[in-house]
């Protein structure tokens, strides 16, 4: 007979898919790790319009008035970031 | 609800005391300064249920010495237009829109923040202070940020946390939800006897990681999560249950999930650059959508970009929301809310941004740098189950128009 408790069943696939999850992360940022971009090879990565949330205020009353007309408002994305030209 | 000439008076208060203390601050510590002011102007127009909304804002912000950053602010929303009280009263789906109610009201919000930034990390906190006749709020944020492999790779972990308060009309007698009435006007809100303050407590996770992978391809990948507990209606509406009346009756609980994945591709033979945006949203009302933004920003010619811009959205309707209440009751919770219900929309716009040029001495008249934008958008609804009575809804068309100026110096 299986000695495991009831709950120890239950979560083994919880952990085997929360493992499968955190090694997928891992592998996407090795797969970042990847990525050479050298600094003097950023001249259109530091282009506004390349750089996320660039748009500045108009874009933030853009948004902010849209989504006040949806239900699923929030989570528009996060700052700035990028192309680390700063 | 009423416009506040007192608020008014007190925020342009505000708005000059932030623009002092960060000019004062840079003009003594050398600090770069940026300002901007931005206005937007959105109208909806269909039957008597017009609606627009005037949103001006005043930004200042300071860096000293690369290392400290300081952001003051001040924006608000002035929104008027007319509301149908009662949604789906019988006998008269016409009269439920022909006899709307107006309504005017006067938002204000003031925020401040400071950073702090290392060669590799930063750390931002800010804090924001909103009030408007019937509504309070205070909310923190925090935000870390680190760069890793040659500035290629941007996390980021934020944190926010919302107190808010709505009024509402008191109702020690009303024993079931089916018993409220909804709240006749602002008048009174936080200080009469017959008005009362609900709470509402929000809590936001949020992370992102932004990619460059090659010269010309980066990416944007966030995820975010809202926890929402308390009065999450609008007190002023009411919904026809068939033999009565009442105030709308939302969960208290509401979990929002939302993934968004963003991509910017550099295309040199037209100099211009493709953004591409997909959003998911799923919460625990089972209202889910979807997001799809495709955007081309082309620079003219040295200080002239434009921007066009194509956005779909979709979403199903909260589980407890139905279009009739009387024939197809949904449970003990009740919607009056348009926003609640299956719909999508289209929007198609385009941005203009002008940066006038320096003259012989590198600046702008008294400025650094000096900018022009205009932003115009046009949007169109489709409310594929909400009705009034039998009547679609009217103002399924808006118009958005920003106009800003921002300076450096």
């Amino acid at each position: 007979m299986d000695s495991r408790s009831s709950s120890e069943l239950l979560l083994r696939p919880v952990r085997g898919l929360a493992f499968a999850r955190t090694l997928g992360w891992l592998g996407l940022l090795a797969l970042a790790a990847c990525s050479t971009v050298r600094p003097e090879e950023k001249e259109f990565l530091a282009q506004p319009s390349m750089t996320f949330g660039s748009g500045g205020e108009d874009s933030a009353q853009e948004d902010h008035v849209i989504s006040n007309r949806e239900g699923s408002y929030g989570g528009g994305g996060v700052s700035g970031g990028g192309c680390g030209c700063n | 609800m009423q416009l506040s000439a007192t608020s008014a008076r007190s925020s342009a208060l505000v708005c000059g005391l932030a623009i002092a203390v960060v000019a004062a601050f840079g003009s003594h510590v050398s600090a770069q300064v940026r300002a901007s002011t931005t206005a937007t102007y959105y109208r909806e127009s269909g039957a008597n249920l017009s609606h627009q909304a005037i949103t001006p804002s005043v930004r200042v912000s300071g860096v000293v010495r690369d290392v400290v950053s300081l952001r003051l602010g001040w924006d608000a929303d002035v929104v008027s237009g007319a509301s149908v009280a009662v949604v789906d009263a019988p006998g008269g789906e016409v009269d439920a829109i022909t006899s709307a109610t107006k309504w005017d009201d006067f938002r204000n919000n003031v925020t401040g923040g400071i950073g702090v930034r290392g060669e590799f990390t930063s750390l931002d906190v800010s804090y924001t202070w909103g009030r408007e006749s019937d509504y309070r709020s205070h909310s923190f944020t925090i935000t870390g940020r680190a760069e890793l492999f040659d500035r290629n790779t941007t996390l980021e972990l934020g944190y926010g946390r919302g107190f808010d308060q709505v009024c509402n009309l008191a109702q020690p007698r009303a024993q079931e939800p089916v018993d409220r009435q909804r709240l006749p006007s602002s008048d009174g809100c936080f200080d009469a006897d017959d008005r009362e303050s609900l709470d509402l407590s929000l809590q936001t996770f949020r992370g992102g990681w932004t990619q460059a992978w090659t010269p010309i391809f980066a990416t944007q990948l966030s995820v975010s999560a809202q926890v929402i507990n308390g009065f999450q209606g609008n007190p002023y509406r009411a919904v026809w249950l068939g033999r009565a009346a009442a105030q709308e009756n939302h969960p208290e609980n509401r979990v929002r999930y939302v993934g968004n994945l963003g991509a910017r591709l550099w295309v040199q033979p037209l100099r211009g650059a493709l953004q591409l945006g997909g959003r998911v949203y799923r919460d625990t009302w089972d209202v889910f959508s979807v997001t799809a933004e495709l955007a081309w920003e082309q620079t003219l010619w040295e200080g002239l970009s434009v921007r066009l811009r194509g956005r779909y959205y979709n979403q199903t309707g909260a589980h407890f929301f139905s279009d009739d209440y009387g024939r197809a009751p949904r449970g003990q919770y009740f919607t009056g809310d348009r926003e609640l219900s299956p719909m999508s929309s289209w929007l198609a716009g385009g941005r203009v941004r002008l940066d006038l040029p320096a003259g012989d001495d590198g600046k702008v008249g008294p400025f650094a740098a000096f900018a022009i934008v205009g932003v115009f958008d046009m949007l169109f609804y489709d409310f594929r189950e909400f009705r009034y009575g039998r009547r679609e809804v009217p103002n399924d068309k808006g118009m958005l128009a920003t106009l800003s100026l921002e300076a450096e110096f």
